[in-house]
This record gives structure tokens, sequence and C-alpha cells, in this order.
């Protein structure tokens, strides 16, 4: 008992002291979170003063535990933007204080009042050369298992962009697919239900591909890129690209607001978005930082595949999340 | 006969073979991830296309792995001492104690078994927040105590059921107090309960990455934290560098032990 | 004999018993039940009070599916685990020491290595364009990959895998403390050695099978680590679900609310189990 009393004492004296020169980020690990420290925690450190402390991996029960408690120990957190958006209805975010982070060069697809941009991406068609005859050029042909035989691997999680795949597999306008009709899309995925293998999480995704234990899939861009960097024989087409992000947020009640909004200013800066998107392969979501990336890396980018590209709409996602949860994973456990 | 090894005839043969294929089995992902820690392919392909030393490098370069590795080990440490100090208390009191409501506090004492264990990470993260203890050793050491804590009483109650309470009343009775007698007899005699417990509780926290995430802060992260990081983004051959690492320090370990063992004898 | 002797093996310890006891009930009680209770109130009061998580969970196919499918999980890898483990706990406990340590270590080792990383290699070995599928066609064994993964065979590999040592150790402690004599005796009055096994070798080492089982059952029912790693969609566990409920969705109410009923459905087959086994030592001999 003794111990646990002098546990608590300790632990209150360590949770009280929130100092103004430090400040707290979390991301999701590995080397995403190795290259935000690099581009933004970094320099901002160095120019600042305000030293970045790394937590993590991103939890959302965390985050909401915390900011239930009203003992948030994290001040910027790197979360997906559909969750940020319904974070916010729930009540669990600070607004962003656009008079410290300057708003106006920020590609408006992916910032609102309580999220700036981390960074973004775009669901691709990518697949092994050594596994497939031929070129499948869109998302038709990943459901048509006659042309192209093999199992093919879809993001598993009840998010933004399968649903949308087999829409526009079926003939869906693109700019008729929301409101989402879910018996539609679950009618299609059921064509092709026994030759899907799921991936659950970026590396996954590459393992499948570069084995040929998928013959193609759904991945994010910067996965591909990493994969060609490395050497894998993969191809790719970018034809109806799906863009998504990543959004930074801070947790309501947040112990240093303040840092927090200069970091993200910092993070959202042409600079470090610029040398972020270099060094993870995922697009910048400020619109100046092209300028400062070397050209072959600007070429590799989802703005360069603008044509046929669609926006996943984080919005009726946020809007509709259980229901698709629901219906999703009802499906899948059939 | 079935229990005496050199009388076995031909069941031994069969039950050795038996156990050399399990034995075999037990080891292939571990041989599997030591030569894929070799291998030269970033996406663990096999067999790989050449060998190098770049992941243990890679390893070294970045020293919070080795830190995460001794934050592991210390709070694994303390959870393991005081799973098996409270475990074998309560083991002595489940099997030996005359009271009403045995079972049901056993029953008790094993839930965190049962509860998925997000369920716990959340909820005891929750409380810990309310009472100043989120991201403190001492509170990270309690929430794996309370999941090691079945991981210790049924190996120790199982052992302690079977040992004959005779003999330590026998010693009792040639004058050894009732401590002296649980000291020298029974706890010698259940010593593979409390091994098991030992290395089983041990493991609940070493290993175990759901509540360590819930419990972590910038100055505490485990091993298993990090690999969960790594693994999910970047599934790079530096894990199986670090996993490769550590059989090579068991082994280390247990081959010191075996030779202090042979030399204690002679 | 002194009177304290006599004493120390004549009365009842009823106080000494419980006082043990204390200190594993205020961990429980103060950092596990507490807690939980507070998180599993809300599957009452979240989002607002009333039934309509449980409502939700009990009218809807696919908790049920799950619920079965997790069930269904736990039960074969716990007989499987039973049966890979009873031959060479016996052979542990009666080889010789140099040779038992040598399995003891690698049993050890087989613990050690990180959970997640072991799954991995799992998942790499029994892919079709795996290892083990591409040695058995090099091998002219096979034409086709087995389907060795995605599915209910690649779960229950993966969780045997690590359910073993559980089952191994307990068992090989129980194996121990029989007394060889027994056996020997057995064999002199002319017992067969299969009746000896199913008479005397197999109902003495039931308490090791039932700690071990009790232990890999028990913790199947509240993983999916490797089941979502190696199995299909279709095997999800229900500890995933809840994992999903709470971690994305942040709906705190339905994962207790599902949390709730497997708590209410194992313990229930708990009591199920001291009822039909019975507790040689409890009082009253239920």
């Amino acid at each position: 008992m003794k111990l646990i009393f002098a546990g608590i004492l300790a632990g209150l004296m360590a949770t009280t002291a929130a100092k103004a020169d430090e400040m707290v980020f979390t991301s999701w690990g590995g080397t995403t979170q190795e290259a935000q420290t690099k581009s933004w925690a970094e320099p901002f450190t160095a120019s600042s003063g305000i030293k970045v402390l790394q937590d993590g991996p991103t939890d959302y029960g965390k985050l909401k535990a915390m900011v239930d408690a009203k003992n948030v120990t994290w001040d910027v957190v790197d979360v997906e933007m559909d969750f940020a958006i319904k974070a916010a209805k729930d009540g669990l975010l600070e607004p962003i204080d656009f008079a410290a982070v300057p708003k106006a060069d920020l590609d408006p697809r992916f910032s609102n009042e309580n999220a700036v941009g981390s960074f973004y991406y775009s669901f691709v068609l990518a697949w092994n050369k050594g596994s497939v005859t031929g070129e499948p050029a869109s998302w038709a042909d990943m459901f048509d298992t006659k042309k192209f035989p093999g199992k093919r691997t879809f993001y598993k999680w009840s998010a933004p962009g399968v649903i949308e795949i087999a829409l526009l597999a079926d003939g869906v306008p693109a700019d008729k697919l929301y409101p989402l009709d879910l018996d539609r899309a679950f009618k299609k995925l059921d064509t092709i239900k026994s030759d899907i293998v799921w991936w659950g999480g970026g590396a996954e995704s590459q393992q499948l591909i570069a084995s040929g234990e998928a013959a193609f899939g759904q991945l994010w861009n910067g996965r591909v890129f990493a994969l060609e960097k490395d050497g894998a024989d993969v191809g790719v087409s970018w034809n109806q690209n799906l863009t998504a992000a990543d959004v930074l947020v801070v947790p309501k009640g947040a112990k240093n607001k303040d840092g927090a909004m200069k970091f993200l200013a910092a993070a959202t800066s042409p600079t470090g978005q610029a040398k972020f998107a270099e060094a993870s392969g995922y697009a910048p979501i400020n619109t100046k930082a092209k300028a400062e990336m070397p050209a072959d890396v600007v070429k590799g980018l989802p703005d360069a595949h603008v044509d046929g590209q669609i926006n996943l709409d984080m919005n009726y996602w946020a809007e509709h999340r259980d229901e698709i949860a629901t219906r999703w994973y009802a499906w899948q456990a059939k | 006969m079935l229990l005496d090894y050199d009388r076995l005839g031909w069941l031994k043969v069969a039950l050795l073979a038996f156990t050399a294929l399990v034995a075999a089995f037990l080891l292939l992902p571990v041989v599997f991830i030591v030569l894929l820690s070799f291998g030269s392919s970033r996406w663990l392909a096999f067999p790989p296309p050449g060998w190098t030393l770049k992941w243990y490098q890679e390893l070294f370069s970045d020293p919070s792995w080795i830190e995460a590795a001794l934050t592991s080990a210390r709070i694994a440490t303390m959870t393991a001492i005081l799973a098996v100090t409270i475990g074998l208390l309560a083991s002595f009191a489940l099997v030996r104690g005359q009271f009403r409501g045995r079972e049901i506090l056993r029953g008790l004492l094993l839930t965190p078994m049962v509860l998925p264990v997000v369920v716990f990470a959340i909820a005891v993260y929750a409380f810990f927040l309310r009472l100043g203890l989120g991201g403190t050793t001492v509170g990270f050491v309690i929430a794996h105590t309370v999941l090691a804590l079945p991981f210790a009483i049924i190996p120790i109650a199982t052992a302690l059921e079977g040992f004959d309470k005779s003999i330590e009343d026998a010693a009792i009775v040639c004058g050894a107090s009732p401590l002296q007698a649980k000291l020298r007899i029974t706890l010698p005699s259940i010593r593979i309960g409390i091994f098991s417990a030992a290395i089983f509780s041990f493991l609940a926290s070493w290993d175990e990455v759901v509540v360590a995430i819930f419990m972590a802060s910038p100055t505490l992260q485990t091993l298993p934290v990090k690999i969960w990081g790594s693994l999910r983004s970047d599934l790079t051959p530096v894990i199986a560098a670090a996993s490769s690492l550590l059989v090579a320090l068991t082994l280390a370990l247990m081959i010191v032990t075996a030779l202090l063992r042979r030399k204690l004898q002679t | 004999m002194s009177v304290e002797a006599q004493q120390g093996i004549a009365t009842p310890r009823i106080p000494a018993g419980l006082g043990g006891l204390l200190p594993a009930l205020i961990l429980i009680g103060l950092f596990f039940v507490v807690p939980v209770l507070a998180l599993l109130l809300r599957s009452v009061t979240d989002p607002v009070p009333g039934l309509q998580n449980y409502a939700a969970l009990l009218g809807d196919g696919t908790y049920a599916r799950v619920f079965f499918n997790t069930f269904l999980v736990a039960f074969v890898v716990t007989i499987v685990t039973v049966l890979v483990a009873f031959p060479v706990a016996w052979m542990l406990a009666i080889m010789p020491p140099a040779l038992a340590s040598i399995l003891f270590g690698i049993i050890i080792l087989s613990m050690w290595t990180n959970l997640l990383t072991r799954t991995y290699a799992w998942m790499v070995l029994l892919q079709r364009t795996g290892v083990i599928n591409r040695g058995l066609m090099a091998a002219g064994i096979i034409d086709q990959p087995l389907p060795l993964i995605n599915n209910l065979t690649g779960v229950a590999i993966g969780m045997v895998y690590i359910m073993l040592p559980f089952m191994i150790l307990p068992l090989v402690g129980t194996l121990r403390a029989i007394d060889p004599m027994t056996l020997r005796a057995a064999a002199l009055c002319g017992a067969s050695p299969l009746a000896a096994f199913r008479r005397i070798l197999l109902p003495l080492s039931l308490p090791g099978i039932a700690a071990g089982g009790l232990m890999v059952f028990v913790m199947s029912l509240g993983y999916f680590v490797t089941p979502a790693l190696l199995g299909g969609t279709s095997n999800m566990m229900l500890a995933e679900m809840i994992a999903q409920m709470i971690q994305s969705l942040l709906n705190w109410g339905l994962g207790s609310a599902a949390a709730f009923i497997l708590l209410v459905v194992t313990m229930a087959l708990y009591a199920l189990q001291l009822r039909l086994v019975g507790s040689k030592r409890a009082p009253g001999g239920a």
C-alpha cells in the first residue's frame, strides 16, 4: 500500500508540471514519425527554443480518454482526416488559431477550423509485374477476375476508399459517388470476395505486392514509390486516384496550446512540408512547397495526376462513420 | 512403466520423434527470423537475394531501440517479482484455505485474463489519469501486474494442489516452524510451478502491447510498442535483427546457467 | 511432540488463508474491478441511459456470428494444444535432465521473441508464395499451393504455436508429481500400457490439463493480433471487433456491452466447469 501511495504522489508531481518550453507531438511511429521529427520538430526546436517530445503511437481511444479525464498529455496529434472531423464534432479538439498558423497557402481540401493538413496521399492501383500479364488500367479491371486472375489486396478497415472503388468499378460516375450506395458497393464486392487478401497497414500492402502474394491491389502512392525506389518490379495506374489525408490536431485542453500552434505553423510551412514530402514520399499540403522540392520527386506526387483524380469526401465519411462501419464489418464477417 | 524413461520401449521412440517435431515447430519461426535479419531484402523475401549486416548497423545507430528494450526489461522484471509474490500468497490461500466462496474468489482473480485487453487498457488508463498515475512507471507496473497475476496464480496453485501437504506437516512435526517448512520443503517442491509463474508473468509484461500503448509517454516507450509502430509502417528487417539479438542473449544466458550448474554439481 | 507442532497440523488456517489473499484482492479490486466497472457502466449510459447497446448487439446477426466464431477458435486451439502438448510434457517430465534442459530452452526461446514478430514470421512462412508452400512444391509433394493462411488453419497454427508453452509447463509440473511407482505397480498387476495410460496416467494428469486448458481457452477468447494477421475476415474475433468499437469508432458504450457479454458468458462457462468437474477441495464438495 505504501508503494501505491508513494506512486500516486510521484505521479501527481510528474503530471502537474507543464512547461511552456516543452510540448508533446504524437504520431504513428516508424519512419513516418522519424521523418516528421527530422523535418518539423528539430528545425522548430532550433528556431523557437521549444523542446518537442515524441510520443505515440496515435490511439484514438487514448485521445478521447485523456480529454474526458481533463488530463491531456498530448499537444499535437497526427490523425486521419475523417476522424478529425468526427472528433471535432464530439468536442475533442481545440480550434486552430489561424492568427498563429498562416492559412493562405494551405490546400483547402485538407484543412478546416479544427485541423490543418499533415500530408496527403492517393490510393492508386499497383501491381506486381511478375504476376500480372497485361496492364490493369482502371478499378474496373480489379473486379475482372477473367481478364486479370489472381489475388487482389484492399484496405481492411472501414475507411474511405474501398467502397468508392467498388462503386467506380460498377460504373458510378465520379461526381455521383456521394451519398454512397452501400448496397450496390457490397454487391459488387461480393463478386470478388474470395479473391481478396486484406492489408491492415502500409507495410503489409508492400509485402503482399512485392512477394507476389497478391498480384495487384489498392495501395497508398507513397508505398508504391518506396517499392519502386527499392527496386521492386511494380506497375502503377493513377487512373481515378483517390485522395485522402492525415491532419494535425490539438486535443481539447492541451497543456501547451501556444507551443502547439507555433509547431503547426512550422509543420505546415512550405519548407517543413517540402522536407517531409521528400523524406516520406507523401504529398505536401502547402501549395508553395513544390517550389522547394527536386523535380523528380514532384513528378511522383498525386499533384502530377490531377487528371481523373477524385477527392474522397471526408465530411460524408465523418457523418456516416458508425453506420458504414457496422455494415462493413458485417459484410466482412459473413 | 509409463513414467520410466528407460523402460518405455518403442513408445519412447515414437514419443521422442513427436517431441522432436514439436521442438522443430517451435524453433521454425525463430530460426527464420534470425535468417531474415541477415537477408538483404527489405521485403522479407526468402531466400534473400544476398546477405548483409546493415540491419544490425541500423539497429545500433538508433539508441531508442536499446532504450526501449531496457525499459521493457525493467518493467517486466518488476511485474514478475510483484506478480509471483502476490500470486504465491494468494495460491496458498486458495489451495489451503477453508472458507466459503473460494472458487468465486479464484474466478475473480482470473478475470483479467478473460476481458479483452483493450477494455482493461482504456479503463485503467482513464482511472490512472484521474489518480495522476498516467505515464508513470508505477502505473505501468501496476497495470501489467494485474494482467500477469492470473499467469502467476494458475501454475503455482496447480503445483501446490499436486504437492502432498503431509510432507510439510512432517517437517513441522520434526521441529521446523511452519514458515521454515514452507520455505525449505514446500517451495522447492513446487519450483516448476514458481518457475512457470515467473516466466509467464515476465512475458505477460515483456510482450504486452495494448496496455503499453496507453501507458506510454515520451520517456516510457517499451519494445513491443516500438516494434508495433515499426511493423505497421515499415516491416523493416531491423525488427528481425532486434529479435535475433534477444535470441542470442537468451541463448547466452541459458548456456551460462547450464555451465554454472555443472560447476556447482562437480 | 510439542504442543505448537500439534497445533500447526490440526488448526485449519482460516485467518492465515484469507490474509494471503489480501494483496491480490486489493490489487484486483482497486486496479481492475473499480476501473473496469466504471467503464462497463457506460454500456448502459452511453450515449443515453438504457439497454440500447445490448439490444443492438443481440439483435444483430453479425455479433452472434463473431461470438460463435470466437468460441469456436478458442475451442479448436485448446483441443489441438492439449493434444500436441501432452506427449511433449510427458517426455519432458521423465527424460534425462540434460536433454530436458535443452527442450526447456527451446520452449523459452520460442516465447521470448516478440509476439508480433513471430506472427509476421508465420505469415511469410505460410503464404501461398511462402517458404512452406514453395518448399513442398519444389519437392513435388503438391502442385497447387495449400491454403494455409487467411483461414482457420492459419489461425490454428499461429495460435497453437503461441499457446503451447502455456500448456506444456503446467503439465510437466503435474506429471513430475506423479509417483512412477503407481504405474510400475499397475504394470506388475498385468495392466496393459493402454490401460495404465487410460486408468492412471491420464486421470492423474487431469489437474495439469485443466489448468493449462483453462489458461489457453481463456487467453484465446480475448486474443486478436494473431487471428487478425493469419485469419481471414470471416475469422474475426470478438476482441478485434471490440477494439474497433473502442479505438476507432469511439463507441465505448457498444464496446463495453460486447465485453460485458463476453465476460458473463465466460464466467458462466467457468461455473459450469466447476459444477461438472467438481472441486475435490471445495467446501461441501460441490
